[in-house]
């Protein structure tokens, strides 16, 4: 088998589960090697995910807290964001390497047999960067998951999160709308807001705010592949 | 309008949306029968909207089939500089002149060259009379190796000597703004940012990872110079790919089995060890004592090990000997943020002590420095690798001993054929 990110060759590992069932064995896209250099992470903030020694809330959350005080937007995360999964990340977004979609769905498949949600909405990219990848990056990672509803849309001349510090990044306004919708949703319905990267929080506190829109009885959480 | 020469020589990618008409440039699609027009892979990757794209030169920018490659195809002309512009005090021994007048003989007739040359034998200084002689005729002139340490150590080296020639260094890990150079010190990966562009093309550490058996680049290679121009490859231990090339005449060969300051190379010790070469966040006794000697003699040490995730290891084990504490130690790797600023601190005496791999085995030169390899029975290390190594120690005219040690539990193949090579080139 060739390894989808470094592209060498390797042996699957046996897996006895996998002998004995009757399922057709599932084809691994990453190598071993490959596979270890992603740090799944451990128990931190219990409202972000940041990695940290202590059960209480992280300092971002504590700021978004004076913003927010009731509406903490809860966030699922499954990776920590290393300099393996930065790299990664670089090759996926930067250089549109649309291949790697396969390799991050894999990274966080396992992520969504815990959760169970009514609409699982992608936060969007801006039209620009669309236009020049000629993929929606959050898309391709997740339609193969779940089934999405694009409810939102993001405003075009925005400048992009990944490469301001991040002060800039905290004062960044508004760019989602919502998509106009044809019928209603029912109320109170549960969302799940989907994207790769939770770096400061910005860009899904606004998103999470843009749906609210919708419905204020929105039970809106969200989840990335990184923390 | 001025027709900018800026890009000349150069290709880069351009959108279909792309009207620019300049007469001087080629515009080819940049996909075509399904291989990347650049790099000449096979455009294995595909978009949803169906149109496929290379993945093995991502990092230059996606190529994919709706897009055009264009090649500035204009020739640049420099002044014809007397004497080539070389600035240098130092003199060449006389087998080195004789090297030195062999590859300029050889260019004049634009002839492909090897230069097999040991280990320390000043091969960078045996090129400055090549690079004056093709300055001094307003040639353009390419340096290129796959190693990143070396563009640097060659950039340091050849900036003072060319003072008046306008010399680029590109690679990967800056960002510079293109300029008409003459002389293009740069990664193997930056040539295929280039067609037809150079009269001489010279390539540094030919067999290195990532260059050896890589196709990708050595097409690179083959499209950056000119048809009618010359490549030249250095190196103290060729590949057999172009041994054969020599063998069939495709190739002329220059040797030299001397270091500049007459010296011999070093004879690794090899050392057998029964226990492990690290137990318990132990070193083994006698890694230390080695270890203990370079620092009571006051020599730099680089210890190297197979593979990064070792380093800490070693690290931890040797900051915790006590007569090694006030000893500056630190590891570098491929990846780490702050590799160029530790070797530079090593290169200056900082550091005492470098826990690296085979990042740093060729190419660089730290005076007295002192080599310790462990585990050189891994199956990572190769001939040429261990030869090089070896070859990292003793390179300064006021110092040319020093120790190199080979910790193993296995004698391999690889051993014996670094052992047999050092000494054949000692005769």
């Amino acid at each position: 088998m060739r390894c989808l990110y470094c592209q060498q060759q390797f042996l699957p590992p046996i897996v006895w589960r996998e002998l004995f069932s009757l399922q057709v064995a599932q084809q691994p896209v990453l190598c071993q090697a490959c596979q270890q250099q992603f740090e799944p992470l451990a128990p931190g903030c219990p409202t972000c995910g940041r990695p940290q020694a202590s059960p209480s809330r992280c300092q971002d959350c504590q700021r978004w807290q004076q913003h927010y005080p009731t509406q903490l937007l809860h966030n699922h995360a499954s990776y920590h964001y290393n300099l393996a999964m930065h790299d990664l990340m670089v090759q996926y977004k930067r250089y549109g390497d649309y291949q790697l979609a396969l390799v991050l769905q894999t990274l966080i498949a396992p992520a969504f047999r815990k959760l169970e949600y009514d609409y699982y909405v992608p936060v969007p990219s801006a039209p620009e960067h669309l236009a020049r990848r000629q993929f929606d990056t959050i898309n391709a990672i997740f339609a193969g998951l779940v089934p999405l509803s694009p409810l939102l849309e993001k405003a075009t001349g925005t400048s992009p999160q990944g490469e301001k510090q991040r002060r800039a990044r905290l004062q960044t306004p508004q760019a989602f709308y919502l998509r106009p919708l044809v019928g209603s949703l029912p109320p109170g319905a549960r969302y799940l807001l989907l994207d790769d990267i939770y770096t400061t929080g910005r860009t899904l506190y606004h998103a999470r705010d843009a749906l609210q829109v919708l419905d204020p009885q929105a039970k809106i959480e969200s989840l990335t592949i990184c923390r | 309008m001025k027709i900018t020469k800026q890009f000349a020589g150069r290709q880069w990618l351009v959108s279909q949306e792309d009207r620019n008409i300049n007469s001087a440039l080629t515009k080819i699609p940049a996909i075509l029968n399904g291989r990347c027009q650049r790099c000449n892979s096979l455009a294995r990757g595909r978009l949803p909207t169906g149109t496929s794209y290379c993945r093995e030169c991502l990092g230059l920018g996606r190529a994919s089939s709706n897009q055009y490659l264009v090649r500035d195809e204009q020739v640049a002309h420099f002044r014809h500089v007397v004497g080539g512009g070389l600035r240098w005090q130092g003199q060449l021994t006389p087998p080195q002149a004789q090297v030195s007048q062999q590859l300029q003989a050889n260019f004049k007739v634009q002839r492909d060259t090897l230069v097999q040359a040991v280990t320390g034998a000043g091969k960078t200084e045996m090129v400055f009379g090549i690079l004056a002689a093709a300055f001094e005729q307003g040639k353009r002139v390419a340096i290129a190796s796959p190693r990143l340490d070396v563009v640097n150590e060659l950039y340091l080296r050849l900036q003072p000597v060319f003072r008046s020639i306008q010399i680029g260094k590109y690679h990967g890990q800056m960002a510079t703004v293109v300029q008409l150079d003459q002389l293009v010190v740069c990664t193997t990966h930056q040539l295929l940012k280039f067609y037809h562009a150079f009269d001489l093309l010279i390539i540094d550490e030919v067999d290195a990872f990532p260059y050896a058996g890589n196709a990708m680049l050595q097409f690179a290679a083959q499209q950056a110079v000119k048809p009618s121009g010359m490549t030249t490859y250095l190196t103290a231990t060729p590949p057999g790919s172009l041994l054969a090339q020599v063998a069939s005449g495709e190739l002329a060969v220059v040797t030299l089995k001397r270091r500049f300051h007459g010296g011999r190379l070093p004879v690794p010790e090899e050392r057998l060890l029964l226990r492990p070469y690290i137990q318990c966040g132990h070193l083994h006794a006698r890694l230390l004592a080695d270890v203990l000697t370079a620092q009571q003699a006051g020599h730099p040490l680089l210890l190297f090990v197979p593979r990064i995730a070792e380093i800490p290891i070693y690290l931890a084990a040797l900051s915790q000997v006590v007569e090694l504490q006030n000893y500056a130690m630190a590891g570098v790797f491929a990846a780490d943020p702050q590799r160029l600023d530790k070797i530079t601190a090593f290169r200056a005496g900082k550091l005492a002590l470098l826990v690296t791999t085979t990042i740093l085995e060729r190419g660089v030169t730290f005076p007295h420095v002192w080599v310790l390899v462990v585990a050189a029975d891994d199956p990572l290390y190769t001939t040429a690798s261990l030869v090089q190594l070896a070859g990292r120690v003793g390179r300064a005219a006021d110092d040319p001993t020093g120790r190199v040690a080979y910790y193993y539990h296995r004698y391999t193949q690889v051993l014996r054929a670094c052992q047999a090579t050092i000494r054949g080139l000692n005769q």
